[in-house]
């Protein structure tokens, strides 16, 4: 009994197989690979992964009920695989994006051209609650604001890949495209071999040289560049210990450094060390008590003044949020315009504003349609998703809107691709999306192939964020198709999938292809 | 070295010593006192008339009877072994102290082999997995076993894996001088057990005298197997002192002999070597407080001798040893670790 007996595509659009059922072709050699496997090999491999995870202690913090519990992120075995073309459109897309956001970051924080040309409102960019002030005229090295930038991408039912969202702060997740992989070849090797699978462990070392290229002037020699973690009881904690021991870099914690004289340092053994550069994992809130938030303790007193001066390098830079707050995403298509003039490559999901009448209006009589996000979370948190929402809970979020519209946006429900997942003893689709990590270096912006695909691990949801139950897949970008590496041509007799539920299975020809 | 990940590096050493210490403490007198040989006219042992294990001195002098008593009313084989292996509220549990281990060494994972956080993490998991009734149920010394195996494996990946370097001397600082300090205690606790205690004294304020055991004369042979036994240190103990079980002797092994690694001098000579390391590395020419004080207590060590130790006082002795173990480790912190 093959794992795909009355696997589905349920009318979804699946990244594995087309309507007719028949793998799509750069799908096709790993379908047949799969497709000879046992369920109890392919539970066995699971087993085996699942053990790594845990020994390895490859976990995350959930916040709330039980906070401080770790848990694995769980990692479904099917890869998602993007043939070369679409990556190619992606890199593209993803470069033009990161070069004009970065352009709209430095343009905001100095002369503000796109605000007196009132290409967006200017109160929605000064007031958004990631806009700092206090960082207005300073000049980050190179003049890059974002050098780590995660954007989610979804596939709609067209097949047509759309911008989600863009993560310009501390994006995380990057760890798990590197074990990922690590775990997938060691368990299943067998799939690699008939594909030429891009590699994405020089991500460590295209990170590590650009943040080299940061340190300030002052340094001569080897730059003393640092990892600065929240802590232990950071829910991304695993992956900012893993980075710092995959770029060879120490890991810190805010009480390990102070400031004197106007430089960094860090506490040791030996007494004090300068830090020349610091890769952030730490929110612009908490970074420094003496400028933001007061009360953080996971911070540096100091810290801003220093990255003032220039005597410490910042990675992201400060204030990179206002330009991944969600109403300014939906101006994101007119900011690539004004600063590049060229047409945005990928699309951005159609959005409206609540804090324009007309849209709030919109978004009031069609709740049960519609997915709500607020500005400035993130996590899956403050979100509504409309058409699987209690009325209750659509007429407390019609409140939430009406009293604060600025913080609030909505989109049509997007039907988003889905591919199979191991579910039980058999393969089922559930719906994925993609995070790529886009590195913006002193000469240029690279992107590992592929990123972290998520998939939605629970029967029909939507939400992909490992705090609500979602896991991650193994993405592979082939580096090149040509008919021989994607299997030839299919023989007509071979078993297919279709839309069909899965009782009806059972009945249908070997040709398929019912709907 | 960052001050944080050395304080971590010492603390992951101490607790991984002082959960094998822990174990291996509960483990020998619980079976000691399974095989003691009773008073005529207490019943015998057999699974229907159990003698119940007496542990009220073990929770005295391991220094957690007050934590105990605070949530504890008996003395049941079921509490204590629960209190001493899994109750998290004791923060010398076996459990604890694990945990303690595997969260710092979590912090500094970067710092560490792969294999030597893999080993914390994966114990740790099995060790959550069990509980008293299953450990009473099965064989509780298969349970402390695991314990030390756990222990050992961890200790061994370090050896091997380890860089000959700065954070290898701040684990072997913590493993040493925890074990220096806890092979005091056991020999303490053990020997307490020995005397003759009357029933309403307080079995700390016995003073232990030539007089009680006079140097070189046999006495209870099987207490005394029961302490080297504790320490892993019987057949190491016959090599070097053939003419049979003497309590000066068996001091002589566990409290001076270089030789013997659990030995609380083979300890503080480690100790002395990692911190002297540390501090040239750290580029400081003159010795400082840490140094000064564990070499006082070597040299202390060095040129005791154990009927001396025994007659001015054996637990007085030990109780200063790991009263000054205890300064070590806070000059350690004044000196080096403070952030």
């Amino acid at each position: 009994m093959s794992l795909f007996e009355s696997y589905a595509t349920d009318g979804f659009y699946d990244e594995m197989f087309e309507p007719s059922g028949l793998p799509r072709p750069h799908y096709r050699k790993l379908y047949q690979r799969l497709v000879s496997m046992s369920k109890e090999d392919f539970r066995r491999r699971c087993q085996l992964a699942d053990l790594t995870l845990v020994n390895q202690g490859i976990t995350f913090a959930v916040y709330g009920n039980d906070a401080g519990v770790e848990k694995p992120f769980p990692f479904d075995l099917i890869p998602r695989i993007i043939p070369s073309a679409e990556w190619d459109l992606i890199e593209r897309g993803l470069k033009q994006r990161l070069t004009a956001l970065n352009l709209f970051l430095h343009d905001v924080y100095h002369d503000q051209k796109i605000l007196n040309d009132r290409v967006i409102p200017r109160d929605l960019v000064v007031d958004a609650v990631n806009y700092r002030r206090e960082f207005i005229g300073a000049n980050p090295p190179h003049g890059i604001y974002v050098h780590i930038c995660g954007s989610d991408l979804i596939r709609n039912a067209d097949g047509q890949l759309l911008v989600l969202e863009d993560n310009l702060r501390t994006p995380s997740g990057v760890s798990y495209v590197l074990e990922n992989r690590i775990i997938l070849t060691r368990v299943l090797p067998q799939l690699f071999r008939d594909l030429a699978v891009r590699p994405v462990e020089h991500y460590s070392t295209q990170l590590l040289r650009n943040l080299m290229d940061l340190a300030p002037e002052h340094c001569n020699g080897e730059p003393n560049v640092v990892l600065l973690t929240p802590g232990v009881y950071n829910s991304a904690y695993f992956e900012h210990s893993f980075l710092a021991q995959q770029l060879g870099i120490q890991l810190v914690e805010g009480r390990d450094l102070f400031v004197d004289e106007n430089f960094v340092y860090m506490k040791t053994t030996s007494g004090p060390q300068r830090v020349d550069v610091i890769y952030r994992r730490v929110d612009d809130d908490f970074l420094d008590p003496l400028v933001f938030r007061a009360d953080s303790a996971l911070g540096v007193p100091g810290l801003i003044n220093v990255y003032r001066a220039g005597n410490v390098s910042l990675a992201n830079s400060i204030g990179t949020g206002v330009a991944d707050d969600k109403v300014i995403y939906a101006y994101v298509p007119r900011i690539i315009e004004y600063y590049l003039g060229e047409k945005p490559i990928l699309s951005n999901v159609e959005t409206y504003l609540a804090w324009q009448p007309k849209d709030l209006s919109y978004i009031l009589d069609n709740l049960d349609k519609l997915v709500v996000k607020a500005a400035n979370e993130s996590g899956g948190y403050g979100m509504l998703i409309g058409p699987q929402a209690t009325a209750a809970e659509r007429a407390d979020f019609a409140n939430r809107i009406k009293s604060n519209p600025r913080n609030y946006i909505a989109q049509p429900l997007i039907s988003l691709s889905r591919s199979p997942a191991l579910v039980e003893d058999r393969f089922e689709g559930r719906h994925i999306d993609l995070r790529p990590y886009v590195l913006y270096g002193k000469d240029d912006i690279t992107i590992v192939p592929g990123g972290l695909t998520r998939v939605a691990l629970r029967k029909g949801s939507y939400v992909v964020n490992s705090s609500q139950g979602g896991g991650s897949k193994d993405t592979w970008v082939l580096a090149g198709e040509t008919p021989e590496a994607l299997g030839g041509e299919m023989r007509q007799t071979q078993r297919s999938h279709t839309e069909t539920a899965p009782q009806d299975a059972e009945n249908l020809p070997d040709n398929g292809g019912a709907h | 070295m960052l001050c944080r990940d050395a304080d971590s590096c010492y603390w992951i050493g101490r607790y991984v010593e002082r959960a094998e210490a822990t174990a291996r403490m509960v483990d020998v007198h619980y079976h000691a006192a399974l095989e003691s040989p009773l008073p005529p006219g207490q019943g015998s042992i057999g699974e229907e008339e159990f003698q119940p294990i007496r542990w009220q001195s073990l929770l005295a002098i391991s220094g957690n009877a007050d934590n105990y008593y605070e949530r504890y009313t008996s003395e049941t084989d079921h509490d204590v072994l629960n209190f001493f292996s899994f109750d998290l509220d004791n923060p010398n549990s076996i459990l604890s102290t694990w945990k303690s281990a595997r969260d710092n060494a979590r912090s500094i994972r970067e710092q560490i082999a792969s294999e030597m956080w893999e080993a914390l993490n994966i114990s740790y998991i099995n060790l959550k997995s069990l509980d008293a009734e299953r450990v009473l149920a099965g064989s509780p010394h298969e349970f402390f076993q695991t314990v030390k195996n756990a222990s050992h494996l961890f200790q061994g990946i370090l050896n091997r894996t380890m860089l000959m370097g700065e954070a290898r001397d701040w684990l072997d600082t913590g493993r040493f001088l925890e074990r220096s300090c806890q092979t005091a205690r056991i020999l303490d606790v053990k020997y307490h057990d020995l005397l003759p205690i009357e029933a309403d004294s307080d079995p700390l304020s016995e003073r232990v005298g030539a007089s009680v055991y006079g140097v070189g004369g046999a006495v209870d042979t099987h207490g005394w197997i029961a302490v080297l036994k504790s320490v892993s240190a019987l057949e190491m103990y016959r090599k070097t002192h053939r003419d049979g079980i003497y309590p000066a002797n068996v001091v002589d092994f566990l409290v001076l002999c270089q030789e013997f690694p659990a030995s609380v001098s083979h300890g503080i000579s480690r100790v002395e070597g990692c911190l002297k390391r540390i501090r040239s590395k750290a580029g400081i020419q003159a010795k400082n407080e840490p140094e000064r004080l564990i070499g006082r207590l070597l040299a202390d060590l060095t040129y005791s001798r154990p009927g001396e130790i025994i007659s001015d006082g054996l637990h007085e002795f030990l109780e200063d040893v790991q009263a000054r173990c205890a300064i070590v480790g806070s000059a350690i912190w004044e000196t080096y670790l403070g952030y």
